[in-house]
């Protein structure tokens, strides 16, 4: 089979509107094969309106998307079929169990050998003793791995992660960390969408800054920076129309009228 | 290898348009054998079992699992009494002869009672569309459903909806219908034990579940349909309405026959293989229209909205500067900003019209009851019902366990709102029915009547199931104490209705009936029986006034120390 060079993700002008409300101004991207390309931008920046219309999981307004040659638009399913998504906060069904969702979910993604994929995914994130236990009762940590693992069971090549590690602790966070980056230097590709800055620093080639639906910046991470001494949070928080005094309580105008509005 | 690339435009710099289906953009799989996903047949049979599962769990976690098993126990038990039971009401012939001479109730009206409470159960139940969006804009909340797992999962919306309602349908079939078989194949069997004589033979029971099948199953579907068609807006908003009110009144007017309609009570009369067939296959084939109407949009809207909640605060003096009002203030902007208030305001009203429309049109002078403004008060409160439940499925109440607020405030606040947003509509309908009827000295104790009924209907729900009624119905005890606590009172003032009204039309038919029971004979118009059925209806209707006011009270001992989960 001859590959293609084209890369794996790729939109035109795609935007999203809702009523008046501009969630994501018209973009261009392409994310190709061995990437770990991260967007970051604070609470509310259009990060995961971002992910949800690269993976059908939203319609857009305006524009064109196609993720591994198919149209996103006009086939979401087929999109979700072969990508893995792992969600910002949705948990998976209150009323099953781990081990019945990744059953289900490994039935609806064709894979083999359901049994044992199962088993190694249960084992993976320690959730073996909890694998009978209704979603509902688990930890918020607990429901994340089930949601990461419902993304890994199928072992796609293109991954679409929206603030993985929000709820995990830190030894899970090195795990699936570690695991990510072998799976980006196997071939995979992974789209990360968060607020940590640190994870842009760890794990990503590129990685693009947004804030008001509009890309600031795009680039290296080294790249980003304007000198050695800048870090990337000063990169962020520059872009983004803040100063640090602002931000770390300092700016007297701003702390003198936040008092008198409190009064 | 090139690297990503990003870049943005503002939103005025490119033209608008809907997106289309294109031309390749050059992307590729890079060597990745792609998938197709599942779809049809393949995702339904890969949700459907899954779906089963879940709403078994779902059920058991209000209700014990003792008590799930209790209350089909508990329905075998009803229907074997009332099988027993049925050589009282149509004499000693069988169901398998439709030309029934009548003795008192007739096979055909027995046949109408069954089917009409099941379809209207199952109507209610059936709003699969609206139940979708709302998994859908609640999945990332801390309670998810598989009905939400399009929005992830390679599974079309359409099939997902189409495998929740098969899903329903066969657990209706499981938990109440069948359980009422066997009920009536205990009633049979006791006939040989002891002598008890029944009318039913043992070949009628297999079609009667089938045809209870079919009228479950034809609710359900037009349930899903309108809420299907209904979720694409206008103009199914404004003529969905509207055909039902026109259909209700063309079936009072006896335009429409009820056969056609009732497809289980066509069923059930005719008994051919070839008719239940495709009775099934009709329900099924709506269904699956429904299920095709159901897009896969999982937009949760983010629009900003105008400050609603203090102008709807400040609207609310009269309940005192308490915790309730904030609650209530709370609640009604979730009714308004969820859109619901359009939908329920129309499901209460639409069963209200077409009771007008039938009151205006129909000649109830062949009815075998004396119906008067006064039999209708009482109706209200079982809409109440519904409104109840939707309220409560509204929003997640789990932030509010870590305010300073108890479970008891909120399932007030809940029957507070529903009284203010629905009491209008029921005062309207019952002086356009006085209006109609023309029965105005009726009208201050038919409001009397059916405020009182509303208002206990309402109370008696929240206090025996709390922030989960529609979980609550396979409760067993629950149930047990919900139809003692309704149908006795409400039986009492339905009953006593018949002395009022134009009651010369029909003789007197409290007394004939009270003295000689099914054999009455008509006797004269007695003045008196009028004036004590009055004050029978109006102590009734103080007691259930004061029945509330007693729930209200204890709703703390019940409630106080639940947790806020829905």
């Amino acid at each position: 089979m001859v590959e293609s060079d084209g890369p794996l993700v790729m939109a035109k002008d795609m935007a999203k509107k809702y009523g008046d409300f501009i969630a994501l101004h018209p973009l261009d991207v392409e994310v190709h094969a061995g990437e770990f390309f991260g967007v970051f931008g604070p609470n509310g920046a259009g990060k995961s309106t971002f992910i949800k219309l690269l993976t059908g999981q939203l319609r857009p307004s305006k524009g064109q998307i196609e993720v591994l040659g198919v149209d996103a638009v006009a086939d979401p399913q087929k999109v979700k079929a072969n990508i893995g998504i792992v969600p910002e906060s949705e948990s998976p069904p209150s009323f099953l169990t781990p081990t019945e969702f990744l059953e289900f979910v490994a039935r609806l993604r064709r894979v083999e050998d359901i049994e044992n994929k199962v088993e190694h995914w249960l084992d993976w994130f320690g959730l073996n003793e909890k694998r009978d236990t209704m979603c509902k009762d688990l930890s918020k940590g607990q429901r994340q791995k089930v949601m990461l693992a419902a993304a890994f069971i199928h072992k796609p090549k293109l991954l679409f992660l929206d603030e993985p590690f929000a709820n995990l602790d830190p030894i899970y966070q090195r795990k699936c960390r570690q695991w990510l980056l072998d799976h980006v230097k196997e071939g995979g590709t992974i789209f990360l969408c968060s607020h940590v800055l640190e994870m842009a620093e760890r794990m990503c080639n590129r990685m693009a800054i947004i804030n008001d639906g509009k890309v600031l910046a795009a680039g290296t991470v080294k790249g980003l920076k304007i000198n050695q001494e800048e870090t990337l949070e000063d990169v962020f928080i520059r872009l983004v129309g803040r100063s640090i005094e602002d931000v770390e309580g300092h700016d007297d105008t701003a702390s003198t009228d936040g008092e008198s509005e409190e009064e | 290898m090139s690297g990503a690339h990003i870049a943005s435009r503002d939103w005025n710099d490119v033209a608008e348009g809907k997106p289309v289906a294109h031309t390749a953009m050059g992307t590729s799989p890079q060597g990745q054998t792609l998938h197709e996903p599942l779809r049809g047949w393949a995702s339904f049979s890969a949700t459907f079992l899954v779906m089963f599962k879940e709403e078994g769990r779902k059920s058991m976690e209000f209700a014990k699992k003792r008590q799930i098993v209790l209350f089909p126990l508990l329905l075998t038990l009803i229907t074997a009494l009332t099988t027993v039971g049925l050589q009282f009401l149509v004499g000693g012939s069988t169901a398998q002869v439709s030309d029934i001479e009548q003795k008192t109730f007739s096979w055909g009206e027995l046949r109408f009672a069954l089917h009409l409470p099941l379809l209207m159960f199952s109507l209610g139940m059936g709003t699969f569309a609206f139940m979708g969006h709302d998994a859908i804009v609640h999945r990332a909340g801390t309670k998810n459903y598989l009905l939400a797992a399009p929005a992830l999962q390679p599974l079309p919306n359409s099939v997902a909806h189409f495998a929740y309602f098969i899903k329903d349908l066969c657990f209706y079939v499981l938990l109440i219908l069948s359980p009422v078989i066997a009920g009536m194949a205990l009633g049979i069997t006791l006939e040989s034990v002891n002598g008890l004589s029944t009318p039913l033979e043992w070949s009628s029971l297999p079609w009667t579940w089938l045809a209870m099948i079919i009228t479950l199953g034809q609710g359900l579907a037009l349930a899903f349909l309108g809420s299907a068609l209904w979720m694409r807006g206008r103009p199914y908003t404004i003529v969905g309405p509207a055909v039902i009110v026109i259909f209700g009144v063309a079936l009072g007017l006896g335009q429409i026959n009820l056969d056609g309609v009732l497809w289980g009570l066509y069923v059930q009369s005719n008994q051919s293989v070839l008719v239940t067939a495709a009775a099934l296959g009709g329900c099924v084939s709506i269904g699956l229209i429904a299920s095709a109407l159901i897009v896969d949009d999982f937009d949760v809207s983010v629009v900003q909205r105008e400050e609603m909640f203090m102008p709807i605060y400040n609207k609310l003096g009269f309940l005192g500067d308490g915790e309730i009002r904030l609650i209530v203030a709370k609640e009604f902007v979730d009714l308004i900003r969820s859109g619901s208030i359009k939908k329920m305001t129309v499901s209460y009203a639409v069963p209200l019209v077409v009771l007008l429309g039938m009151a205006w049109l129909v000649d109830f002078a062949e009815a075998p009851i004396p119906i008067n403004l006064l039999s209708y008060a009482p109706f209200l409160g079982f809409f109440g019902f519904n409104f109840y439940s939707w309220l409560t499925i509204l929003d997640s109440p789990e932030f509010m366990n870590g305010l300073p607020l108890r479970v008891p405030q909120l399932i007030r606040a809940k029957v507070i709102v529903y009284f203010l947003a629905t009491s209008w509509i029921s005062l309207i309908f019952i002086v356009l029915m006085a209006w109609q009827l023309d029965e105005w000295p009726s009208l201050p104790t038919s409001i009397v009547v059916m405020f009182a009924n509303s208002i206990y209907i309402v109370a008696l729900t929240a206090f025996l199931m709390g922030l989960r009624p529609n979980k609550a119905i396979f409760d067993a005890s629950i149930m047990i104490w919900f139809w003692i606590g309704t149908v006795l009172p409400l039986l009492g003032l339905f009953l006593l209705s018949f002395t009022q009204g134009d009651v010369s039309l029909y003789g007197n038919w409290w007394e004939r009936a009270s003295q000689d029971g099914l054999a009455a004979t008509a006797t004269m118009y007695d003045q008196s029986m009028v004036e004590r059925g009055y004050k029978g209806m109006l102590m009734i209707s103080v007691g259930l006034l004061f029945a509330s006011a007693l729930l209200w009270k204890l709703m703390d001992r019940r409630w106080g120390k639940s947790e806020f989960s829905n």
